[in-house]
């Protein structure tokens, strides 16, 4: 290695330890056994797991996440794969500007959309409902999804399903049957993503919650405000390993998904 | 026309009346109006961007037509969707599905139309074996060969026993041998099952082989449709005479007997020469190189040449010559018992006149 190459490898290992730091350092204390949180942790424990899945609430509060991000996940997955479809098979002149109504959420700052959201709730009753957060949370996990679908299925040729309707096929069974198939991992790996971007959404959750329904991200904000105990690093390691099993799993469909793409190309 | 009309009528009927696409302000196809008949192998010929495959794709289904009707068996299909119309299809792509083994590809037709599974799969066998691909049905498409995987596309198209089989040049992506290997494949197949076969292609050599009548297509016009025989010997006008094999293409003046030179040669051409008629003024004399040939310079009734290029081509040679005025000439001659000839050499050219053709020099006719 020449000393160029030294010095960059050790940048870029240096930023990503600055980036990681913080998580390694609120990892261990979620086993300490005091009641205030401390770094170094003093002694070690599974306290804090205990009493997060023995609290109702927070048992409630992270069922009603899943649920929600679980109907996110459904959500982009069915709108987001039928929207990049028309975009990419689609006309190309409405295609833009249809494009940026559906990628447009990811520059704009999340702050924003949930004031807009939180206003236009509290006069339709939307608020703190299940439909509520799906809606808010598939407005910007949307991006995600037609991203990940986009490049699954502008790899797929057309005249695929032409060949599938030459065979009887009607237009829907041409895609269910010949499309939907080829391009199905990036479709659940763009759920997944949607899952996990709606499981930890702290902003809007914060504008949205209801009295009596609360996400799991809202629950941790009001936990810190009132007493910051080591179930916080206790939630902060679940959530981590959730994204991590998630985001590799995403990458085992990606893995797959080129696989068939390489084999469309092929054929 | 094919035998296996007679010995077989599963073929449906073709009857293109009329037929126009316009894309945007582009003329893709205009006023075209072809009879297919039950069994008959047409291949449509014509350069790129003739329109060709905007044809097919309103024969199949694919293209919505402008104007004009397609019928099919009798049955007016004009704005029938394509899976509505019974018709077996292979694309120029290969476009087996990727994700399905080549069994449940050939079975897919059969799927759609409720066939039950053990059934499927007996048939689809049966069509690979027809294809001579039995054996195969377990492998995914990826592992196959290109003309294998052109097989399997042929498979399912003929699975369910189409009446109207139509192939946008199926042939185009394989290399040289694999196509000739195919298309006695595909003529096979059609003299055995007897159904319509509409092919379009750019490679005359495979049009002439293996239709029974080539339609030529030029700028969305259809500019004849014949035997191959008639269409080599007898084009309708310049551009077909052009477009297929090579001809000599001479500037004359005709005056309704004689077709003079501009250096004052003449010949004197039988009334069969001209197609159409021909208003006396200026002409274009046409002739396929092979009908010439060398005679002694200054003898009786040749054309005097100069020998500009001889390119030898193992049984045959290529000679370019070109006569007083400058035009060029060309013949093909056998190369064996040939005296040896070199460039700047003068010959004579010996022209049968029942080989010339005269064609208007207008060349929008
Ligand atoms: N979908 C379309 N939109 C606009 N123009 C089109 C479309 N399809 C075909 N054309 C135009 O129509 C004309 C005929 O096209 P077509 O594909 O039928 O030609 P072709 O004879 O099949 O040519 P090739 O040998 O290149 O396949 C061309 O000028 C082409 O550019
Ligand atoms: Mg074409």
């Amino acid at each position: 290695m020449n000393p160029r190459a030294i010095i960059l490898n050790a940048y870029v290992y240096a930023v990503l330890i600055f980036i990681l730091l913080p998580i390694l350092v609120i990892l261990p204390m979620a086993f300490s056994e005091t009641t205030y949180l401390t770094f170094p942790p003093e002694g070690m424990t599974l306290r804090w797991f205990e009493d997060f899945f023995g609290n109702s609430r927070w048992m409630a509060a992270t069922w009603f996440s899943v649920k929600i991000a679980a109907l996110t996940a459904i959500t982009t997955a069915v709108i987001g794969t039928m929207a990049t479809y028309a975009l990419v098979r689609g006309a190309k002149a409405m295609g833009t500007l249809f494009q940026a109504f559906l990628i447009g959420p990811i520059v704009v700052p999340h702050i924003a959309l949930a004031v807009a959201l939180y206003l236009f709730f509290q006069n339709t009753g939307l608020s703190g409902t299940v439909f509520g957060y799906v809606a808010a949370h598939s407005i910007i996990a949307m991006p995600f999804t037609v991203f990940t679908v986009a490049a699954a299925l502008s790899s797929v040729d057309p005249a695929l399903e032409d060949a599938a309707m030459s065979c009887g096929a009607n237009r829907f069974n041409a895609f269910r049957l010949v499309t939907l198939p080829i391009i199905l991992p990036n479709v659940i790996s763009g759920a997944l993503f949607a899952f996990i971007i709606s499981f930890d959404e702290p902003v809007i959750a914060f504008f949205l919650a209801g009295i009596r329904d609360k996400t799991l991200p809202r629950m941790m904000f009001d936990d810190i405000e009132q007493n910051l105990t080591p179930i916080i690093p206790a939630i902060a390691v679940m959530l981590t390993l959730l994204s991590i099993v998630v985001l590799l799993a995403a990458g085992l469909l990606k893995y797959v998904a080129n696989r068939n793409a390489a084999r469309v190309e092929q054929s | 026309m094919s035998q296996a009309v007679s010995s077989n009528v599963k073929g449906a009927s073709i009857e293109i009346k009329h037929l126009g696409k316009t894309f945007g302000n582009v003329k893709a196809v205009n006023d075209v109006s072809l009879t297919i008949n039950a069994g008959e192998f047409v291949a449509l010929l014509g350069p790129s961007g003739s329109g060709k495959s905007t044809v097919l794709m309103s024969i199949a289904g694919f293209e919505r037509p402008s104007e004009g009707q397609i019928l099919i068996g009798g049955q007016d299909c004009t704005r029938l969707p394509p899976n509505k119309r019974n018709i077996g299809m292979v694309f120029q792509h290969y476009t087996l599905f990727p994700h399905l083994s080549v069994g449940d590809n050939v079975a897919f037709p059969l799927k759609m139309r409720g066939v039950a599974k053990a059934e499927r799969r007996r048939q689809a066998e049966a069509a690979l074996e027809v294809v001579r691909l039995g054996g195969y049905g377990d492998r995914t498409p990826n592992q196959l060969s290109g003309g294998q995987q052109q097989r399997v596309a042929l498979a399912r198209a003929i699975v369910y026993n189409p009446q109207v089989l139509l192939m946008d040049e199926p042939l185009s992506a394989l290399d040289k041998n694999l196509r000739e290997e195919m298309q006695i494949e595909i003529k096979r197949l059609h003299a055995e099952l007897g159904f319509t076969v509409v092919f379009v292609t750019h490679d005359q050599g495979e049009a002439l082989t293996m239709a029974d009548r080539i339609a030529i297509l030029k700028a969305g016009r259809l500019q004849q449709v014949s035997q191959a025989r008639e269409l080599y010997e007898r084009p309708s006008n310049l551009f077909a005479a052009s477009f297929i094999g090579e001809m000599n293409m001479l500037p004359v003046r005709w005056d309704g007997v004689n077709a003079v030179f501009s250096d004052q040669d003449q010949i004197r051409l039988p009334d069969t020469a001209s197609i159409q008629p021909v208003r006396p003024g200026s002409a274009i004399l046409a002739i396929r190189p092979e009908r010439l040939s060398i005679a002694a310079p200054g003898t009786e009734g040749s054309w005097k040449a100069t020998v500009r290029d001889v390119v030898y081509a193992g049984a045959g040679s290529l000679l370019i010559t070109h006569l007083a005025d400058g035009s060029e000439v060309r013949l093909r001659v056998a190369s064996a018992g040939q005296a040896p000839i070199r460039p700047g050499q003068e010959i004579g050219i010996k022209v049968p006149p029942e080989a010339a053709l005269l064609y208007p020099a207008d060349a929008s006719q």
